[in-house]
């Protein structure tokens, strides 16, 4: 009698041991996406702007559902769903699928993705950081917002062609720190290169849609293929934002307040919102430090950026 | 008796017309509306101007000129969402603002009455001299200029 109550006690014992184990096994497959540190990635997720082409702002849509449009001179794309919803969003991705995406420009499938997501800049991304960020977007509420189709004209809706575009205009890899940069213009390289992406917009691109290297960060007469103008930020005294403080740049990055008292608006207003007004003061210094040593280009997009 | 209700209709008549003709003189002009609020957003912008770099330290506190220019904020505001009626759109008269004004009023509406309470805020806090309030509740007036430009503001070419 006493042989049973002892085995009986062991039993329970064993059965409490695997219980636990059961349940830590559990609970780290139900955590299995979280690889990444949520934190830093919410940090990486605004400097990056993600929140800007994935979410419906002016439709009232929920943060990464998608559809907003984004107008291109090929037409109109629609940012998609990239909440953690299994089949509408990327929620089935693994920490490679989204590796893949944001440095490759591939879906998992293996298809290429159209340059107006931008991994021309995303590539330079740490692995880090990219599965902080994952680690960020898929904490998110999920939406089962369906895809709206893009709006976009033959030949340029054929993913396969984007292959030779990716041969002509995309060196994937991540950004290396040039030991001859000091530490702040590093960061200020990988914030404004990797993550803010600000070249995408603030350079003119040709008639493939590839940046016109010569006149990266020069500004853009025809952004969108729609005549809007943005701004050259090279630190070019007359065509650029050479004759800027430190302070200007500051009170514009962290506010949208122009020297002349003015408030950004339009695309830029949502840069500001999203992104910049969001970076450590730190930050926001080594971004101002890397725009300040690029190469002057003397390109005139307007009569002169806005003073 | 007749009389008293001829003088009576006499007076009504006299009255609907002088009436007519001071609404007519209230309702602006397009053209008028649009000028009124630029010379506004250029008022906001210079008190800005003001405010900005003694928030930012370039320029020392004083808090009767940073009462001053909140003040300012606060009049455009309450007379700037007035200005932005019915009929004084980009289809009846060239202006930057744009047509989501009037299809997103209420949303509009809002950023306006956000602005005038962060800007209310900015008076209270100069006048009982906290610069340190007011440096950190300073953004969140630029955040409404912005929020606002953002959505409803022709981009500037």
């Amino acid at each position: 009698m006493r042989r049973v109550a002892e085995a009986s006690r062991r039993l329970r014992g064993v059965l409490a041991v695997a219980f636990v184990a059961f349940a830590a096994v559990a609970i780290s497959a139900g955590t299995a996406h979280a690889s990444g540190d949520r934190d830093r990635g919410a940090y990486l997720f605004a400097a990056g702007g993600c929140a800007g082409c994935h979410t419906d702002t002016k439709g009232a849509g929920q943060l990464l559902a998608g559809g907003r449009d984004i107008k291109t001179p090929f037409g109109v794309f629609y940012g998609p769903n990239i909440t953690a919803h299994p089949e509408r969003g990327i929620g089935r991705w693994s920490d490679a699928d989204f590796v893949r995406a944001m440095r490759q420009g591939r879906r998992p499938d293996g298809g290429h993705y159209f340059p107006v997501f931008p991994y021309a800049s995303y590539t330079k991304m740490t692995d880090r950081d990219l599965l902080d960020l994952k680690a960020y977007v898929f904490s998110l509420p999920v939406s089962d917002r369906p895809n709206k189709p893009h709006d976009v004209a033959f030949p340029f809706n054929v993913r396969a062609l984007v292959f030779g575009w990716k041969l002509l205009n995309f060196e994937p890899g991540e950004y290396r720190p040039d030991p001859a940069r000091s530490d702040a213009v590093n960061r200020g390289a990988y914030l404004a290169d990797a993550l803010g992406h600000c070249a995408e917009c603030h350079s003119p691109r040709d008639r493939l849609g590839g940046i016109d290297a010569n006149l990266r960060y020069a500004g853009d007469r025809n952004h969108a293929g729609a005549g809007i103008r943005v701004p050259n930020i090279t630190p070019d005294p007359d065509t650029g934002i050479g004759k800027w403080s430190e302070d200007d740049l500051d009170a514009f990055l962290s506010m949208g307040m122009l020297p002349s008292g003015d408030f950004a608006g339009g695309e830029m207003g949502e840069v500001i919102a999203n992104s910049t007004s969001k970076l450590t003061a730190a930050d926001r210094a080594a971004m101002i430090a890397y725009l300040r040593q690029l190469k002057p280009v003397v390109h005139r997009v307007r009569g002169a950026p806005a003073q | 008796m007749q009389g008293i209700v001829r003088l009576g209709a006499a007076v009504a008549v006299v009255y609907l017309i002088v009436g007519g003709a001071i609404q007519e003189a209230a309702a602006q002009s397009p053209q008028a509306a649009v000028a009124e609020r630029q010379a506004l957003m250029r008022a906001n912008g210079g008190a800005m101007q003001i405010l900005a770099p003694i928030v930012r330290g370039a320029q020392p506190w004083n808090s009767s000129i940073v009462a001053q220019a909140s003040r300012t904020l606060v009049e455009d505001a309450t007379k700037g969402k007035a200005l932005f009626v019915a009929g004084t759109g980009p289809d009846r008269v060239t202006t930057n603002a744009l047509p989501s004004i009037w299809e997103r009023k209420a949303e509009f509406d809002a950023i306006f009455d956000r602005m005038t309470a962060a800007a209310t805020n900015l008076v209270r806090l100069a006048e009982a001299n906290d610069q340190a309030g007011f440096a950190a509740a300073f953004p969140a007036v630029g955040q409404t200029c912005g929020a606002c430009h953002t959505p409803f503001r022709k981009p500037s070419n």
